[in-house]
């Protein structure tokens, strides 16, 4: 549409009728759709002759339906919407998933903390050491002790040849 | 109806923009009326129903011709202006914060139904059909009935794919017969920003039956 008549629309459409409109098919055509479009939306006033009255006691069930509504909270919206509620029932079943996987991972992850905590007693004697290299160290000690024995037993043995 | 925009253009430039005096919601009769029921006072929301009701319904009933519906969206309206009052800003008028919820409420109606056309013939047959045909000989020229459902289907249904504001404005332009200068009033926009709000819908409900026909 051409600015010549989008700038007077309203007044088009009340009935004005510039020069322009007579000259260019286009806003014409477009002027007419509008029109008919207005006219139409003017049929949803009420009727003449429509008594535009409620009946006898509209007030007092106005209150009825506010009390029986209450407030509106952010917990009718999940409750009394469908949506809300497969919303509502897949949350508490993420979090009853995601409360289980927490239990039993933690207590799956007890068990090596207590070793740990086991092993680690000599620590605070041997020194500043990880756990597991202390846990080596004393391995490899008390591996090295045994293997000793064995070497003299050996020697032992061969003396007594 | 109209006839209060003169030779305004829009977007204005200059000369064509007068200054007018903004209209105060927040100091006027109504205003005291919210206050009232802000401060949870009964007998001021009574008023406000007794006040708004038969416009209330006339709307509805402009809308979807049922008088038994219209009852209970009405109730529903003020119902939910009892819950948002607290809520009102006071930056339009009351009439038009009361319109919108109204309008609103039908279209929600009109969604809920979903078989909306079915809705509407059998609704508008009860209590319209007679008397349609009764006052409306079948002259030549003269709409038929039918075409008449449909052709309010059709602009409903074109109205329902613009966006709230715009089809409160629009409504409140044509069916209430409000001008430009009265909505700015109401609606605490000014009148260039009005103009331009209500060619963009009026453009939108074009390019929408557009779609609707290569649709069909």
């Amino acid at each position: 549409m051409h600015r010549e008549i989008r700038d007077h629309i309203e007044n088009v459409l009340a009935g004005s009728q510039p020069e322009h409109l007579a000259e260019c098919e286009e806003c014409s055509s477009e002027v007419q759709s509008m029109q008919e479009h207005t006219a139409l939306i003017r049929e949803l006033r009420a009727p003449e002759g429509f008594v535009a009255e409620p009946r006898a006691g509209f007030y007092a069930r106005v209150m009825e339906r506010i009390e029986a509504e209450g407030p509106i909270s952010i917990w009718n919206l999940f409750i009394e919407s469908p949506f809300g509620r497969r919303i509502a029932v897949a949350s508490m079943a993420l979090a009853i998933l995601l409360g289980v996987y927490l239990v039993t991972s933690e207590r799956s992850a007890e068990v090596p903390m207590i070793a740990v905590q086991e092993a680690q007693q000599p620590l605070v004697v041997v020194g500043e050491d990880g756990p597991a290299r202390v846990i080596m160290q004393m391995d490899q000690s008390s591996a090295g002790q045994s293997s000793q024995d064995a070497v003299l037993g050996d020697l032992v043995s061969y003396q007594e040849q | 109806m109209d006839g209060s925009i003169g030779i305004l253009p829009f977007p204005l430039t200059g000369e064509g923009t007068r200054a007018r005096p903004r209209v105060d919601h927040k100091n006027s009769d109504e205003a005291a009326l919210v206050r009232r029921v802000q401060a949870r006072d009964e007998m001021a929301f009574r008023e406000i129903v007794e006040r708004y009701q038969s416009k209330v319904f006339s709307i509805i009933y402009g809308i979807l011709r049922n008088r038994n519906d219209a009852e209970d969206i009405a109730q529903q309206v003020f119902a939910k202006v009892y819950f948002s009052l607290k809520n009102f800003d006071f930056r339009s008028s009351l009439l038009t914060w009361i319109y919108k919820i109204t309008v609103n409420e039908c279209y929600d109606y009109l969604r809920k139904k979903r078989v909306r056309k079915l809705v509407y013939e059998s609704d508008f047959s009860q209590e319209d059909a007679q008397r349609m045909e009764a006052s409306e000989p079948a002259v030549d020229g003269a709409v038929p009935a039918d075409t008449r459902l449909a052709q309010r289907d059709l602009i409903l249904k074109l109205l329902s794919k613009v966006s709230e504001e715009e089809r409160t404005l629009i409504l409140m332009k044509e069916v209430e017969g409000h001008s430009v200068e009265e909505l700015a009033g109401m609606t605490g926009l000014n009148e260039n920003t009005i103009k331009v709000k209500l060619f963009r819908t009026r453009q939108k409900l074009l390019k929408a039956a557009g779609r609707l026909t290569r649709v069909r």
